[in-house]
């Protein structure tokens, strides 16, 4: 015990096992967020879901795993081999590289010497944000390169709409991450979550409710879910990007996205919501450092993690899907100029020294949404606008088309 | 021509006929049941009443007159007015309606009538949906009253065509009307059946269900029934007929109205003569000589093979060696593909037509009338196209014979190369022609039962039934009459036109027409019948 | 030619501010799943578990009724093979060998996996000989099995009788000529 204790304070042995623990977790995660993603379902929609594979129906993902690896892998004639090959095994290991520098459980101290030994988090590179970012635009890529490598045009278009929307969409979720470092000055995640906690400080929640916001539907359309799962849209393009993959290949598709979900909500967590910090709960402060309280962090974390979730789900199967123009409309007109507009709003406030001034910040916040609902309910908000009265915005002139 | 105005619409009509007759032919719906264009007239069902402009007995002038008129009964004269469309025709019509109505059975799910049945149309049409009748109603026996036919006397509307028809057409008189007024049915005499060779034209003019076919009877709803026109092929008068088929089997034939030839009857012979098309013992597959295995060949390649088979045959003997025997069950189309491709391989091939069976005497109707007077003739020569056959056979020229010539020749071993066509449901091939055939080098037969020359040939190919063919056959008056295909040849034959088309060196679907626009060229005969063929004017 | 006054123009309702701003419907919208999910779930176990029907006029299964003697009371009219709009009732009629019919079915078949159970046949019968049961539970495994002939027909009336009686079991059959049937005279006679 002693050995391994002493072995775990080298933070690199200890980054390798906590990289294995938390894959398995995410693995074993994913699977059973498929499972919930079918009860949930089945819940909104009054029914019970699946319930004949163990009890509840628990052993489902097993059966459902055991189906995809046994079923013919079909690969057709006419797609375009290894790129068909690879770009599965491509989103997901894009959606798993962003666990890397989540900041799970925060500094530990193994052996109760009062020394912090390591950090519980694989990798704390200075420059996280940006590693996030990078990642998180390297997604799109299992998309694109499943799309294209199909052959099939359907998935083609998949891959092209998928593409111009993460695009899209990248801005504004890029904006606001830029409000966070600003008014942290700080570009590694663990820092951004430290600089919640503590005294005075509060969870930047508080301060950006707008940006939070934004923050949630560009994850929503960074992650191809409902209401932006334009590029799997069954009804229009068959199965979207992999119309033509099977068994295996479109298993790890599937995992693919969960993994991605849980990475995407992980780091809004941890931008905006505190991380693994509960206020007044006094082993969830920076300040606990035993291992325990690590343990109780990381559940933290992953309850949290857990809520996103079945927010995700929420909204999955209460929400259509966006039409493509509203969706591109609702980036470009309407997220776009707000994050620009709360952007501008801060670095005024960094100016006046105000960032931390709970009645500036959300003062902002209060008028830019006063604006935002005069704009969209005397002109009409883009994002509703039906094909035949595409109200503009008031900049652009008046024209209805009847 | 005479002009009458029938519903202030002045029509044209042939003189003489009745105003009933004129009006059904321009196109009007008037309801009648006694009245049938090859019968007498009697005007008994009161049904085809119509109001007519008479001069007033005092004035002169000209207005309707107060009673209705038989349409049926009064002859059309230039200028006459009469009407159809008053309330007083009408009433006449709904009230006839209802009287015919009055004891009539609702048998109609299980009346194989039902479909065609002039009641159930009129009623529709001219009826009330109402009945008023409180009575019981009087039900008068089923009753079996020839081998082939069932009488139903619920359902008669005593109409009398049946007994008209026995009197006036088949001239035997079976039929009667026994009883009177609300009683009143038709029945035979007793103990003698109807059983005239004619009989089963008094189902088709029954205009209700009350005389049915045994031989139909409860086999298919006459709607789910589609219909070929065709000729019948019972002897050479070339009776026009409608082949009923459904499920690709034929349920049953019907005369179609053909003036100058069978008007608007046929025999039973014809009538029930087609069992032979769903024999299972049929030849359906060609079957090909190889050594002394008999093989199926391709019909792909087929035509390579005959044609292989015969050159080698023409450059070994000649082409005088060749004979082909075009029998008179086929189509001229079809005898006309043979000849020529024949012809083309061996142009001094020797075209001989085939056996024409002759039964019994010409048999005249109304029975005891002479040929001139006669309404309908069942004639002995029992094939359809003899004369066709004969046509084609002068076409060519050359080295022509009858049957008796060919046999006698075959006898003599004048040929080494023979294509002998048959296509009778009987057997018919005489001894001395197998055995003089059988020492042959080369025997095509094509023939729809096995006979002692199938045995012997070379190659043996289908023949189909003429209701799985189309083409034309010359009746014993020189009249060419086009027929339509009605069902499927049977599973793995082909239709002989078809074959035959591809022999003669044409290429695509085989069609009566398309071959007839081409004999057209060669053959006067032809000329008229390519460009228009013949349509009944009217039917009725 | 549709008449100017015959055409309604329908404007698009106009959207308020709120519907506009979409967020307030998105939360109704969230609001409404919520909740159901704490509802009563409706799903029944299959097979553990049957639903009650709640109707008679269910249209399941078909069956041939049998009359009071227990004769199959079709009288191979073809009506409902006329009126079946998937084909797939196939009759073959004969002569009955029962004093006071005409017609019967020999054969009988009906294609229980072409039917598509719109009770066109039971409208068109006109001795209700066929009926639809709220038998729904339909299972076979050939395409064979699943065409019920005379008999398999005639099984399911003999199982499903106490349930659901046939409607008319007065009725016995068309009658032909010298066999007056007085239910078919004096009820069905009215009408022509
Ligand atoms: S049996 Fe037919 S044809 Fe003869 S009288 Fe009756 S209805 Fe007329
Ligand atoms: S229910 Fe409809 S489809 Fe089925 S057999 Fe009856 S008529 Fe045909
Ligand atoms: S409609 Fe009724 S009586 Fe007629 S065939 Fe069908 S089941 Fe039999
Ligand atoms: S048709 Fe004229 S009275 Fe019968």
């Amino acid at each position: 015990m002693d050995w391994l204790i002493e072995q775990l304070k080298d933070q690199l042995v200890f980054s390798v096992v906590l990289s294995l623990v938390v894959f398995a977790a995410i693995m074993t995660a994913v699977a059973y967020c498929i499972y919930f993603e079918r009860k949930i379902s089945a819940w909104m929609q009054d029914r019970v879901g699946p319930n004949r594979v163990g009890p509840l129906g628990l052993l489902q993902p097993m059966a459902d795993g055991a189906k995809f690896l046994l079923k013919e892998d079909i690969i057709p004639a006419f797609v375009d081999k290894p790129l068909f090959v690879l770009a599965p095994a491509f989103a997901l290991i894009m959606g798993l590289a962003g666990f890397a520098i989540l900041p799970w459980g925060g500094m530990v101290d193994l052996d109760g010497d009062g020394v912090v030994d390591v950090m519980c988090q694989v990798a704390d590179p200075g420059v996280g944000l940006l590693y996030l970012l990078a990642v998180g635009g390297m997604a799109v890529y299992g998309v694109v390169v499943g799309g294209w490598a199909n052959n099939n045009k359907f998935a083609f278009l998949a891959a092209m709409r998928a593409t111009a929307q993460m695009l899209s969409y990248e801005i504004p979720m890029a904006l606001v991450i830029l409000l966070v470092v600003m008014t942290t000055g700080q570009l590694g995640l663990d820092d951004i979550a430290r600089s919640q906690m503590g005294e005075g400080n509060l969870w930047h929640v508080c301060h950006h409710p707008v940006a939070f916001f934004i923050m949630l539907v560009t994850l929503f359309a960074e992650t191809n879910r409902t209401p932006f799962d334009m590029a799997e849209a069954e009804q229009e393009l068959i199965g979207g990007y992999h119309t033509e993959y099977s068994a295996l290949k479109f298993g790890l598709f599937f995992l693919g996205e969960y993994a991605h979900m849980i990475i995407g909500s992980g780091f809004v967590i941890v931008l905006f919501l505190g991380g693994w910090h509960l206020p007044w709960v006094s082993f969830l402060q920076p300040e606990a450092t035993s291992v325990w309280a690590m343990l109780a962090k990381m559940s933290v974390f992953a309850t949290k993690i857990a809520a996103f979730l079945f927010l995700f789900m929420w909204v999955r199967w209460t929400l259509p899907r966006f039409r493509f123009d509203q969706l591109m409309r609702l980036s470009w007109k309407g997220l776009l100029p707000v994050c620009l507009m709360l952007f501008a709003y801060v670095t005024v406030l960094l100016y006046l020294g105000r960032q931390t001034d709970l009645m500036w910040t959300l003062g902002g916040n209060g008028v830019l949404i006063l604006l935002v609902l005069i704009v969209a309910g005397t002109m009409g908000v883009p994002v509703s606008g039906r094909q035949g009265n595409l109200s503009t915005l008031p900049w652009e002139g008046a024209v209805r088309a009847r | 021509m005479a002009k009458i105005t029938i519903d202030n619409q002045e029509i044209e009509c042939r003189d003489g006929i009745p105003v009933l007759q004129a009006a059904l032919e321009a196109g009007w719906d008037v309801p009648h049941y006694c009245y049938h264009p090859g019968l007498s007239v009697v005007a008994s069902c009161r049904l085809c009443l119509m109001e007519m402009q008479l001069p007033h007995p005092k004035t002169r002038e000209m207005g309707w007159a107060p009673k209705l008129f038989p349409s049926c009964q009064t002859p059309v004269k230039d200028g006459m007015v009469v009407r159809f469309d008053s309330g007083a025709v009408e009433q006449n019509q709904k009230a006839c309606m209802e009287y015919f109505l009055l004891n009539h059975p609702l048998d109609c799910p299980v009346c194989d009538q039902a479909g065609e049945c002039h009641l159930q149309d009129y009623s529709y049409k001219f009826g009330e949906s109402e009945s008023r009748m409180h009575d019981q109603k009087q039900v008068n026996p089923k009753k079996d009253i020839g081998p082939q036919t069932l009488l139903y006397s619920d359902r008669c509307v005593m109409c009398t065509r049946c007994v008209r028809f026995a009197e006036e057409v088949s001239g035997t008189e079976e039929l009667c009307i026994v009883n009177r007024g609300g009683r009143a049915e038709i029945d035979i005499f007793p103990g003698i059946p109807l059983d005239n060779p004619m009989q089963g034209n008094v189902v088709d003019v029954c205009p209700v269900g009350a005389l049915l076919d045994k031989d139909f009877l409860f086999k298919k709803r006459v709607w789910f029934l589609e219909s070929g026109d065709s000729v019948c092929p019972g002897c050479s008068t070339g009776c026009a007929i409608r082949v009923d088929q459904s499920d690709n089997r034929v349920q049953r034939l019907k005369p179609r109205y053909n003036p100058g030839v069978n008007e608007w009857w046929m025999c039973d012979e014809g009538r029930f003569g087609w069992k032979y098309v769903h024999d299972v013992e049929r030849v359906t597959r060609p079957r090909l000589r190889r050594g002394a295995e008999m093989e199926t060949p391709a019909w792909e390649s087929l035509g390579e093979i005959v044609r292989y088979r015969f050159e080698q045959q023409v450059d070994r003997h000649g082409a005088a060696k060749v004979a082909v025997l075009l029998s008179p069950m086929m189509a001229c189309e079809e005898a006309w593909l043979l000849a020529k491709f024949v012809r083309e391989l061996a142009p001094d091939a020797t075209i001989a037509t085939g056996f024409v069976p002759m039964v019994g005497e010409e048999r005249c109707f109304p029975v005891g009338c002479n040929a001139d007077d006669a309404k309908f003739v069942i004639r002995r020569e029992k094939c359809p196209n003899g004369r066709g056959v004969e046509l084609v056979a002068e076409h060519f020229g050359g080295s022509t014979c009858d049957f008796d010539g060919f046999v006698t020749k075959a006898g003599e071993g004048a040929f080494e190369a023979v294509w002998v066509v048959g296509g009778y449901s009987e057997e018919w091939v005489p001894k001395a022609l197998a055995t003089s055939l059988a020492k042959i080098e080369m025997l095509v037969v094509q023939d729809m039962f096995e006979s002692a020359l199938t045995g012997e040939a070379e190659l043996v190919l289908p023949a189909c039934a003429w209701v799985e063919r189309d083409g034309s056959f010359v009746n014993h008056a020189g009249l060419i009459q086009p027929f339509e295909r009605a069902i499927n040849v049977p599973d793995g034959a082909r239709r002989d036109g078809q074959y035959l088309f591809g022999l003669a060196g044409f290429e695509g679907l085989y069609s009566g027409a398309r071959v007839r626009a081409l004999m057209a060229e060669e053959m006067d005969a032809f000329r008229e019948i390519a460009e228009a063929p013949r349509q009944p004017a009217h039917q009725h | 030619m549709i008449e100017e006054k015959d055409i309604i123009n329908v404007d698009e309702p106009e959207l308020t501010a709120g519907e506009r701003l979409y967020l307030p419907q998105i939360a109704g919208g969230m609001r409404t799943t919520l909740r159901h999910m704490f509802k009563k779930k409706i799903t029944v176990q299959y097979p553990e578990q049957k639903r009650e029907l709640r109707t008679e006029n269910y249209r399941g299964v078909h069956r041939l009724n049998r009359d009071e003697q227990g004769r199959v009371a079709c009288v191979a009219c073809f009506m409902c093979q006329t009126a079946c709009p998937a084909h797939c009732i196939h009759i073959v009629g004969a002569e009955s060998p029962w004093e006071d019919r005409e017609k019967y079915p020999v054969q009988f078949d009906i294609d229980e996996l072409r039917c598509i159970y719109c009770g066109m046949c039971e409208e068109a019968c006109p001795v209700d000989a066929i009926e639809l049961t709220p038998e729904y539970d339909l299972v076979g495994r050939t395409r064979e099995e699943m065409i019920f002939d005379k008999e398999k027909l005639l099984m399911v009336f003999d199982r499903t009788k106490e349930t659901k009686p046939r409607k008319n079991p007065k009725i016995t059959g068309y009658s032909g000529t010298g066999c007056a049937d007085e239910h078919t005279v004096t009820e069905r006679g009215e009408a022509h």
